[in-house]
């Protein structure tokens, strides 16, 4: 039996809580009835990040008292173009780390994820504070920025280096693509995308390999496409879609291998549940059964990005996508 | 990807002060999924009837009350414009929008660190100005 554990990322619930039709207490409740832990992101639910009011904490731990949620992970950002006309030093980035860790353990939670292209210099001089503040430091390895990623890998280095049970990997399964999400594909479709286009991308993918890795075989050093590619696009939205399909990748399960120690924790990625109760691009039964075997035990939380293919004025199915995703946790799980 | 947040219906109108309209502001929800300070703002464009504000003339405001130009948006560390609230954008305009029916866009532009290049979110709407 698994000893993986389920929660949801508020990227999940962003269109619900923009519109207000869901509130922090809501979204409490809604974790409650599903069992779910909760991955927060500060930035967008906790006003004033990454220091918000007394009366905002005092909130905040009115809520956690009557919910009692259990709290998995904290995503943050450093915010290193925070000027127009340079970026910011380590030594800014740094105390921006730190204030996320003293918030991160203010608010109760033992994990933050940093976004993929943190620059790996701020981890070392920030670790005393993690560790005194008992915060996990994890940088998300996500498509399109991955192991191949320099700054991943100037990452991994650190991480390596220092080999702390205080700094690891919060792994994105959107590396794990089959195939180029539909949903994806019918957004872009609706936006004028040219179908040579399309089918381009579903060639690779058919292949056996994805965007990425065939741009890098097959264009001519420094361009991004390959020749044949190049010519097919013709507008805005052909670019678009060819850039954007480099942020699905297809690995093999195999690639975690050497950093299952570091692995804190997973974003379940998902673009469409589909009514068979699968996910669309990425096989979960495979994914969750590599982990148990390889013997990980912490979350996979669920982060809905069906939403950014949704066309304005159409119904977001952010809540119906969440739950049934969840129930095929719940299912491939042994719950 | 964004679009759908720009531009909240129905909050285009003039503003008036002293009997008279100095302008218009309409309301938008931010291009994104999280809160962030307003130096990040990278720009704001405002078309009225396929004709382009003049930078000079776009205000912006995180909180309704104390409104910047987009120059001074740069420096702007401290106000961060927060995920669900609406952001105002305010166009100096003597006299304000003619009555009658008139097409506005906006498009607001944002940076983010792990994305190599600002990214915008765009929205047409026809506006009834009484």
């Amino acid at each position: 039996m698994s000893k993986i554990k389920r929660s949801i990322s508020m990227y999940s619930l962003q269109d619900q809580y923009a519109r207000g039709k869901m509130n922090l207490e809501d979204i409490f409740q809604y974790l409650n009835e599903l069992n779910a832990g909760l991955e927060l992101i500060s930035d967008q639910m906790i006003k004033g990040t990454p220091d918000p009011s007394k009366e905002y904490l005092a909130e905040w731990d009115r809520l956690v008292s009557v919910y009692r949620p259990t709290l998995v992970c904290n995503d943050v950002f450093i915010n290193t173009c925070l000027y127009k006309n340079r970026t910011l030093t380590l030594k800014e980035s740094t105390d921006l780390l730190i204030k996320e860790i003293k918030l991160t353990s203010r608010l109760g939670f033992p994990m933050l994820r940093m976004v993929s292209n943190t620059p790996a210099g701020i981890i070392e001089p920030a670790l005393p504070y993690a560790i005194e503040n008992n915060v996990i430091l994890t940088l998300e390895i996500h498509a399109g920025m991955s192991f191949d990623d320099p700054l991943t890998q100037d990452y991994i280095e650190v991480m390596k280096k220092l080999n702390s049970p205080y700094v690891g990997l919060t792994v994105d399964t959107g590396i794990f693509c089959k195939r180029h999400p539909r949903v994806s594909t019918n957004y872009f479709r609706e936006l004028g995308t040219n179908e040579e286009v399309i089918q381009y991308i579903d060639r690779i993918f058919a292949s056996g390999t994805d965007p990425k890795r065939y741009f890098a075989k097959k264009a001519v050093d420094g361009d991004k496409f390959p020749e044949d590619l190049k010519k097919l696009i013709k507008n805005n939205n052909d670019l678009e879609y060819a850039l954007f399909s480099t942020g699905y990748e297809m690995s093999d399960y195999h690639i975690l291998d050497e950093y299952i120690p570091y692995i804190k924790h997973i974003h379940g990625k998902i673009y469409e549940m589909t009514e068979e109760g699968v996910e669309y691009s990425i096989s979960y039964d495979e994914i969750i059964d590599y982990l148990t075997k390889a013997g990980y035990e912490g979350y996979i939380s669920t982060e809905y990005e069906g939403n950014r293919f949704t066309l304005p004025d159409h119904p977001i199915k952010d809540k119906e996508n969440v739950y049934a995703h969840q129930m095929m946790m719940k299912k491939y799980l042994g719950e | 990807m964004f679009d759908t947040y720009v531009f909240t219906e129905g909050t285009c109108k003039n503003v008036i002060s002293e009997g008279e309209a100095k302008g218009f502001q309409l309301q938008t929800l931010i291009t994104y999924y999280r809160g962030i300070p307003c130096s990040m703002i990278h720009d704001i464009k405002v078309l009225v009837d396929g004709n382009e504000i003049s930078r000079e003339d776009i205000r912006f405001s995180p909180n309704g009350e104390d409104f910047f130009t987009l120059d001074e948006l740069e420096t702007v560390t401290t106000y961060k414009w927060e995920y669900g609230e609406q952001g105002t954008v305010y166009v100096v305009q003597p006299g304000g929008l003619s009555k009658g029916t008139h097409e506005v866009t906006l498009t607001i532009t944002i940076r983010v660190a792990y994305i190599p290049v600002p990214f915008s979110g765009t929205r047409t709407r026809m506006v009834e100005i009484a």
